[in-house]
């Protein structure tokens, strides 16, 4: 017996060895990379040059657009990601035709197929002046402008992260025992109490996990402003690559980048502690 | 808006006259892709896809691939097959806005680039920075130094040894779809006015310091290339004012001119000439308050993976009736005056190609110093943060 759990844990330590280097030299040494050009100084011709300087940091306010339109859009691209996306999990997880379903789950995978760059591509000609505003032009809404507005951005975002968000929300919603919902009727509850009573709460980690995914996504994005709101809503996203790829500050940019993971680690933190308390009370009052 | 054709997507019969001509060969296969938009679809799969590229039996000495790097519509894609045709060489060809994106990808390393495309200005901080590799020009027989006017070829020539062989010369005005727009602007001021008033919401700026920050200069009467900074101040400050009134920053500007969305652009003048062959409402202005003459060049970056293909690339373009055919399609004029001896009456008197004299006068080339320089750097990514 002892032997054996000797091995095991040999066994544990190799198996777990090629994640930990992984960790290492794929997440812990650039983040220190990161740290320390954020205090170094633009060499002359751009890029990175030694020192020590408190200078980029003091500096952050002039990204300040950057960081309050991304701490906007995001927030707002996952709640209306949410919106869209329940309605269809819910649908997908407890009403549809069972004969329809798989199929109905693979339209939405089958978009992911293909790469983000090309699908939003797309969006540039579906919504620029020869496309759907020239059909609205048509039956008399004339000068209609919808690309490169906030609205077409946020189009954008439900369009590219809906996947992300229907998944959690559909396997929690899947996993429901429809008793629980029958019962809920049986003792008198209108369907809409029973959704808000029973269904929801039971459905929060779908919720919670789905919203985690889009958000923290959406606070790197860059591709979709870019493209759909053409280079005038501007996320931090779009600062870094900017800094990196054009101006070539790479202090400041590690400067906004460090800032950014330390917001994110708040706020994710933050929303993680409350949907802990918001579904454990909701565990309680469905199941008590 | 109006009800003419080119505000609507293209319509089947359209779509089928197009071919037919194409298949007739009265207009080349990039004109058929870009009118029909099939040509951005099959751009943007090609380079999603890589195991689709033709592999080619014959690969010989030179390999089978060859990544360039260059400018958005500034070839005649039937030239590089062509090549392709010919030496078994896949073309991989990346597109990229300004040369502050390129010196970027350069400095970080590791780009896998063959050949480049810099302006100009760039290639005597490249020597310095030690990236781009002096060239063999026995390897380059294409390549008559003696037919390229110095004014346009003499930056390829850094302490004595040759790092460049020229491509093209151009200018950097702007265009107007004189349908939208009928005050007729003349110079850069008159650019920002319409752009802040009758024309709001509909204009673009290049996503590219020099020229971005360069017109905002000149509107305000100073150098395209000044890096003083109270003057650079200005025209931050003009730039801002005059965002909320834009279409969009962007480099890659055809495709917002061509949909009606945009009626104002900073241009190229082989941008020009493509949007004016199909929308002949487009018309191209040399800013009467300066603006930039420009070279473009081939380059070999230092560690090209497929140096030979490289320099058969290059030399087949510096052949006088490549050049000329791909002059036909992008619009931009040869500095080798073999090609320019060779050239169609439609080229050498088109005005958008040859402006007058009296109009290039104002016109400068971009300087070294402004492509490094802390202050337009920051200036331009301040107005797109803004």
């Amino acid at each position: 017996m002892k032997e054996q759990s000797k091995s095991n844990r040999w066994l544990t330590a190799v198996l777990l060895t090629p994640t930990g280097l992984w960790f290492a030299f794929m997440l812990v040494l650039p983040l220190i990379v990161i740290l320390v050009f954020s205090f170094g100084e633009r060499a002359p011709v751009g890029g990175y040059a030694g020192g020590f300087t408190l200078e980029h940091y003091a500096n952050l306010g002039a990204r300040l657009k950057a960081f309050t339109n991304t701490l906007t859009y995001a927030p707002v691209g996952t709640l209306l990601s949410l919106l869209v996306a329940y309605p269809l999990a819910y649908y997908l997880a407890i009403k549809v035709n069972r004969r329809y379903k798989l199929i109905l789950l693979v339209l939405v995978i089958v978009p992911f197929w293909t790469s983000l760059l090309i699908r939003t591509y797309a969006w540039i000609y579906i919504l620029g002046g020869k496309g759907l505003p020239s059909i609205l032009d048509w039956i008399g809404f004339e000068g209609v402008r919808l690309i490169n507005t906030p609205g077409a951005v946020l189009m954008g975002i439900v369009y590219g992260y809906l996947p992300l968000m229907v998944f959690p929300i559909y396997v929690s919603l899947e996993k429901l025992n429809k008793s629980y919902l029958e019962a809920s009727s049986d003792l008198g509850a209108s369907p809409y109490k029973t959704f808000m009573q029973v269904t929801l709460p039971l459905s929060m980690p779908g919720v919670a996990t789905g919203c985690m995914l889009v958000f923290i996504l959406l606070m790197g994005e860059f591709l979709i402003p870019a493209f759909l709101g053409g280079g005038k809503v501007f996320f931090i996203g779009n600062a870094l690559v900017d800094l990196f790829l054009q101006s070539r500050n790479w202090p400041f940019g590690s400067a906004i980048s460090i800032t950014l993971v330390v917001i994110m680690l708040i706020t994710v933190s933050l929303y993680m502690r409350m949907t802990m308390r918001n579904s454990k009370t909701g565990v309680d009052e469905s199941l008590m | 808006m109006s009800n003419n054709n080119n505000d609507k997507p293209i319509t089947a019969t359209k779509f089928m006259k197009e071919f037919h001509r194409y298949q007739k060969g009265s207009i080349s296969r990039r004109q058929f892709l870009g009118v029909t938009g099939l040509g951005t679809a099959m751009a943007v799969m090609a380079t999603a896809m890589p195991a689709l590229l033709p592999r080619t039996a014959f690969a010989g000495e030179l390999g089978d691939r060859l990544v360039f790097s260059t400018w958005p519509n500034y070839h005649d894609q039937a030239n590089v097959d062509q090549f392709t045709k010919a030496t078994g060489v896949n073309v991989h060809i990346n597109a990229f806005g300004s040369n502050e994106e390129m010196l970027a990808k350069l400095q970080a390393g590791g780009t896998g680039w063959d050949v480049f495309v810099p302006t100009n200005y760039t290639i005597e901080e490249y020597v310095k920075l030690d990236l781009i590799q002096e060239l063999d020009l026995s390897k380059l027989p294409n390549y008559d130094a003696g037919s390229n006017d110095p004014k346009f070829a003499g930056p390829a020539t850094v302490n004595g040894k040759v790092y460049a062989v020229p491509k093209n010369w151009g200018t950097t005005g702007f265009i107007v779809n004189s349908k939208k727009i009928t005050s007729g602007p003349k110079s850069w001021k008159d650019f920002f006015d319409v752009t802040m008033n009758a024309g709001s919401g509909h204009t673009i700026l290049h996503d590219y310091q020099l020229t971005t920050i360069g017109a905002a200069l000149c509107a305000l009467g100073h150098s395209f290339n000044s890096i003083d900074a109270k003057e650079l101040a200005a025209a931050e400050a003009l730039l801002i004012e005059s965002k909320p009134h834009l279409f969009a920053i962007t480099s890659d500007y055809q495709p917002g001119m061509r949909s009606g969305d945009g009626w104002m652009s900073i241009c190229w003048n082989g941008d020009a000439t493509q949007l004016k062959r199909d929308i002949p409402e487009m018309e191209y202005v040399v800013a009467t308050d300066g603006g930039e003459i420009w070279t473009d060049f081939y380059c070999i970056p230092k560690g090209a993976p497929h140096l030979e293909a490289a320099y058969a690339f290059i030399n087949n373009f510096q052949d006088p009736a490549v050049q000329v055919s791909d002059a036909q399609v992008h619009g931009y004029a040869p500095t080798d005056a073999r090609a320019l001896a060779l050239q169609p009456k439609s080229l050498s008197t088109d005005p958008i190609l040859h402006p007058a004299a009296e109009l290039m006068s104002g016109l400068e080339f971009g300087a070294a110093q402004t492509l490094t320089d802390p202050i337009r750097a920051e200036v331009m990514a301040s107005f797109k943060s803004a």
